[in-house]
């Protein structure tokens, strides 16, 4: 038993971390907006870990599950808002929906583009994306490029203020639990038999196959993982927090960009990883765009290439190494 | 019954035939050597046995099931394990968790738990010698010693026809004879057969195959025991040279 529970014991600098988060946003005047962005990046690299981190399969289509899941909450919300007294009701349905179409989109993409290796399948998912997005825009559904504008539909449901605490406080605390939840999640893959199974196939996905491994069902269990928790993150990060979508914006690749470089400066499959690459990418973004508003990014890729080349393993995965037969190593994982 | 049989087993890259009507048969506990020149389609062979590729034509049969057309990954349960004549370790993960995984989807039963995957993995691991250097990341550890995990891995997937592609090759003369002993005695304990692929160490097959299977341009030349079949005249021509002196 209690060896038990040791294994658990990585998630406790995970948990510190989210509640430092919380309660600095909380304590200090005016900044839980930047907190708030902040812990959706560290979200945004803690769900996408579990499929780019476990597999090392690269999918520029990501944000598609974003995305989708943004249309879940925006349709349950604007559809279901003439029925009476569903109240809080319509958020659980949204998430639900949500949950539910980026995991069946994920199934289709999976089934399809899992077949392909390395680039081949990096390609395939790009097309997924800029796909979904013409096909909402050009066959109009789900309002095509009009988007659903769903602020009136939630203020009928829930009133005004509870509609305005729900966006601006209660949506945060959402992608908060989200990002808690994916490291539990993680931590369980990787203590688990399909962890064993996700390193040999990101090592060795031949070798693995003759080891006895079913790669492609290990592989599909990971992207629908992450692809499920991408959706929840979608509804309730974009969707519950600006309150309409449009195809264009929920289907950016410039976010799939953003969880690539949080995972990989993080350290790709370790579970703090996503964390401390979250934090610094928000950070400096966003001091960048304080310090020489225009020039962020041309300063920003430098650093970047900096961190990879210095850390292959991304940040975390160097700690591991530097940790390695001292007490800390049972915390950092 | 044979464990396993191959009738007629054929692979094609193109026009080149890499194994060319290959028959042949293994029983229980049976201990082949296969040797043969660069090129005469041994590794071709395994990897169609092992379900790497699929055969052009002919059947394989193991154990009364025709698994032609298997993936590997269905095999490899059923008792068909392998070592890769270049190792292939799952290089981040240390030693322990890269023989464990093999525990834990390369058997029959299946349900192998996490902590009782390590634990048989350990075993293995003491078997080949590996002990010291458990908890080490596999990519870390020399040539002989990714080879004696390749072997550790390969007997966890606690096979019951093992196929070894060159597991011995460029190890000292001495550790090839511990070796060969201990495979020896896991063969006999576990009624494992094995064909190992030896390419230049006579020494190994001499000590350890019964039986030599000696392939020449993807066509089985020669099936004898051990001693008959290294003095055959055609061996002697295609690949050994001189005879070989006991």
């Amino acid at each position: 038993m209690k060896e038990k529970l040791t294994k658990y014991y990585p998630l406790i600098p995970v948990c510190c971390a989210y509640l430092i988060l919380f309660f600095t946003g909380k304590n200090v005047a005016g900044i839980w907006q930047l907190m708030a962005v902040l812990v959706f990046y560290c979200a945004l690299g803690q769900v996408f870990n579990i499929f780019l981190g476990m597999t090392g399969y690269v999918d520029f289509g990501y944000v598609a599950f974003l995305g989708v899941g943004t249309y879940g909450m925006a349709l349950s919300i604007s559809r279901l808002s003439q029925i009476q007294g569903l109240g809080m009701g319509v958020i659980v349905i949204g998430l639900t929906l949500a949950l539910l179409m980026a995991g069946l989109l994920s199934v289709a993409v999976g089934a399809v583009a899992l077949r392909l290796r390395g680039a081949y399948f990096a390609i395939a998912t790009v097309g997924v994306n800029e796909g979904f997005r013409y096909l909402i825009e050009g066959a109009k559904i789900w309002g095509g490029s009009e988007g659903i504008i769903f602020s009136g539909h939630l203020n009928r449901i829930l009133g005004r203020e509870e509609a305005s605490a729900l966006s601006t406080y209660w949506a945060d605390i959402l992608v908060l639990i989200i990002a808690v939840v994916a490291a539990f999640v993680t931590i369980v893959y990787m203590r688990g038999k399909i962890g064993y199974a996700l390193t040999a196939l990101r090592e060795d996905e031949d070798a693995a196959k003759v080891m006895g491994i079913n790669v492609t069902k290990y592989k599909i269990i990971a992207f629908i993982t992450s692809a499920s928790l991408a959706g929840l993150l979608g509804a309730s990060a974009w969707a519950l927090k600006v309150t309409y979508v449009f195809p264009p914006d929920a289907f950016q690749i410039n976010y799939t960009v953003e969880a690539i470089i949080i995972v990989l400066l993080g350290g790709a499959g370790t579970l703090l990883g996503p964390i401390v690459g979250g934090l610094i990418y928000g950070l400096s973004k966003y001091w960048l765009a304080v310090v020489i508003p225009g020039f962020q990014l041309l300063i920003f890729a430098p650093i970047i290439i900096f961190i990879i080349v210095v850390f292959p393993e991304g940040i975390v995965g160097w700690m591991k190494r530097r940790v390695k037969g001292t007490a800390l190593q049972r915390y950092l994982l | 019954m044979a464990l396993l049989s191959l009738e007629n087993l054929t692979k094609r890259f193109g026009g080149l035939v890499a194994v060319d009507g290959v028959n042949l048969e293994v029983e229980k506990g049976e201990s082949i050597g296969i040797v043969g020149p660069n090129g005469s389609g041994k590794t071709t062979l395994y990897n169609v046995i092992s379900g790497v590729y699929l055969a052009d034509a002919g059947k394989i049969i193991f154990e009364g099931k025709d698994i032609t057309s298997w993936p590997p990954y269905k095999r490899t349960p059923l008792g068909i394990g392998r070592t890769f004549q270049i190792p292939r370790p799952f290089s981040s993960a240390s030693v322990r968790e890269n023989v464990a995984v093999v525990a834990m989807f390369g058997t029959l039963s299946g349900q192998i738990s996490v902590e009782e995957s390590l634990r048989v993995g350990d075993r293995y691991i003491d078997l080949v010698g590996l002990n010291r250097h458990r908890e080490k990341e596999a990519g870390s550890l020399t040539p002989v010693e990714k080879k004696l995990m390749e072997i550790a891995r390969s007997l966890a997937m606690r096979p019951k026809l093992l196929l070894m592609d060159e597991a011995l090759a460029g190890m000292h003369p001495k550790d090839i004879d511990e070796l060969v002993t201990s495979l020896k005695r896991i063969r006999d304990e576990e009624n494992i057969a094995i064909i190992s692929m030896v390419e230049h160490i006579m020494r190994a097959v001499v000590g350890f195959a019964e039986r030599v299977v000696v392939m020449h341009q993807g066509k089985k030349l020669v099936d004898a025991p051990t001693a008959e079949a290294l003095r055959d005249q055609r061996v002697i021509d295609i690949y050994l040279g001189r005879p070989v002196q006991e």
